[in-house]
């Protein structure tokens, strides 16, 4: 099932800038060095608020996944969409599609990537695929 | 002078699809009910504490709803499923230093629609296409069903639980709906109807949902000495506790594996001077049938990891060795957030649970739960005063 639209707000613009050139953005603190999720407001490391935009390697590993049924069309099969945390390398954990893979394909420790879908009318949206 | 927080009073309006009432007016009739309930005129009220579910339109203006004067304490209660028991802490410290004497504590929701399915009243409440929220909900996480089938699924993953599992609360818990006069869901049910219901988001079937209601529940808090002269058997509150564990979505997150039952129960006991070998009721939260068994664990009744073989072990349902859930639960009773468990067990301490009535209920454990697994409340009850 494809990305839905989403709009920036002031808090997640650099964000989806990032998203728009390909890059995956997280929050890399000025005191620790320590990695957050891009919407944290402090350091998860050490509570620090100071923190800069820093791109990810955009690699990690499945640690959950669920998959939402949506509801049948006339005669067809309900659309499945494969939802999953995913821990990037660097730590912090992001919710996000995974694509390119079969519900039934999907384990906990499962390596993937990182990818952008660019939906018509909306910001770009990160997903992750099998690495 | 014993101030020793006993509950006096419990109200029930009318529950589940009923349509045509706003949640101010369930609310104002549960307080109403739990009044009389006490044998308490409303007049008597001098506290009051509101949680609004997600039709956020129950609060301060209460008082007014209920023509209440002069009250001595006043205030709107939120941290979701964790509310009711949090609400009954706040009433009971007041009541205990003499703040208060008699101090009402309402949930009440109206999320459902005539015409509109149950599940859709969740599905989009206050989310917002834009920034973080939106960026969730375009990635296809846009309810809390999602965030706690990621939940159940790492516990699955990292434990070895199966929905089979999941399924044996689902069934034991509709076993003892069939014995309350007020679930909704009261037909039996077996593992293959749990099995054969259909995905709503893996690894939940529909029968692992809570169900989804209008109404209003309250209860009334007061000193062990005023409640000597009131209509109902009290129900002492014997201990308590909160945990919020601010879990970070990063490396090394319990996420899915442990919740705050683990922090909060202990705390409870403990202040109760009873021990979890002292329970003989035990009222969960179960907007899932995982966080039934995650509770289970995080308590202590088994150990962690091994929920999954100890709701299959012969422990739950009426003819079990630990009564919970003992109204059916959110699963199959009635579904106001935190006030299920603690409506149920108010009726289980005072010996009136009728055909459901669990035989030691000297001490009954009351688990509320909030957010995705990020706000938890504990109760201790008893109809025994310590
Ligand atoms: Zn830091």
């Amino acid at each position: 099932m494809p990305v839905g639209i989403v709009h920036r707000d002031a808090a997640a613009a650099a964000f989806f800038d990032g998203a728009a050139r390909g890059e995956l953005l997280v929050r890399r603190c000025a005191s620790c060095g320590g990695f957050s999720a891009p919407q944290a407001r402090a350091c998860a490391h050490c509570g620090t608020p100071e923190q800069e935009w820093a791109p990810s390697a955009g690699a990690g590993t499945v640690i959950t996944w669920a998959v939402v049924h949506g509801r049948p069309a006339d005669g067809e099969a309900a659309p499945r969409t494969v939802v999953a945390v995913v821990e990037l390398d660097e730590g912090p954990w992001l919710q996000a599609q995974l694509t390119g893979v079969a519900p039934e394909e999907v384990s906990a420790g499962l390596r993937v990537r990182a990818g952008f879908e660019h939906p018509e009318g909306g910001e770009a949206v990160p997903v992750f695929h099998p690495a | 002078m014993n101030r020793a927080p006993v509950i006096a009073g419990l109200g029930i309006t009318e529950l589940g699809k009923v349509y045509g009432r706003s949640a101010p007016e369930f609310a104002a009739e549960a307080v109403r009910l739990a009044a009389a309930d006490a044998g308490l005129d409303l007049a008597e009220v001098d506290g009051l504490l509101t949680n609004t579910g997600l039709s956020r339109d129950v609060g301060l203006g209460l008082q007014r709803d209920l023509g209440l004067r002069d009250l001595r304490l006043l205030s709107e209660v939120q941290a979701y499923g964790s509310s009711a028991g949090a609400m009954v802490q706040y009433a009971s410290m007041a009541v205990s230093c003499g703040m208060a004497d008699a101090v009402a504590c309402v949930f009440a929701d109206a999320p459902l629609k005539e015409r509109s399915p149950g599940g859709s009243a969740y599905a989009s409440a206050g989310r917002a296409p834009k920034g973080w929220q939106g960026l969730a909900a375009a990635s296809g996480i846009s309810s809390a069903t999602t965030m706690y089938a990621l939940a159940a699924r790492r516990h699955m993953t990292t434990y070895g639980t199966t929905s089979e599992q999941f399924g044996a609360i689902a069934v034991a818990q509709r076993a003892w709906a069939a014995r309350n006069p007020l679930a909704q869901l009261r037909e039996p049910i077996t593992l293959a109807d749990h099995q054969a219901s259909r995905w709503i988001t893996e690894p939940f079937h529909l029968l692992d949902c809570c169900l989804v209601s209008n109404g209003g529940v309250a209860v009334i808090v007061t000193s062990a000495d005023r409640a000597v002269h009131l209509r109902q058997p009290p129900v002492h509150v014997l201990g308590w506790g909160q945990a919020h564990p601010g879990h970070v979505m990063g490396r090394g997150s319990e996420f899915g594996l442990v919740s705050g039952a683990a922090i909060s129960g202990p705390a409870a006991l403990k202040m109760a001077g009873v021990t979890l070998s002292d329970v003989g009721v035990a009222e969960l939260y179960d907007c899932y049938t995982y966080t039934v068994l995650v509770s289970l664990e995080d308590y202590g009744f088994c150990a962690k990891g091994e929920g999954g073989d100890f709701v299959t072990s012969g422990v739950l349902g009426p003819e079990g060795s630990l009564a919970v859930n003992t109204g059916g639960g959110q699963l199959s009773s009635y579904y106001m957030w935190g006030m299920t468990p603690l409506s149920e067990a108010v009726v289980q301490a005072r010996g009136q649970g009728g055909d459901r009535q669990a035989a030691r209920n000297d001490v009954v454990l009351v688990s509320g739960n909030g957010g995705v697994l990020d706000h938890h409340s504990t109760l201790v009850l008893s109809p025994h005063a310590r």
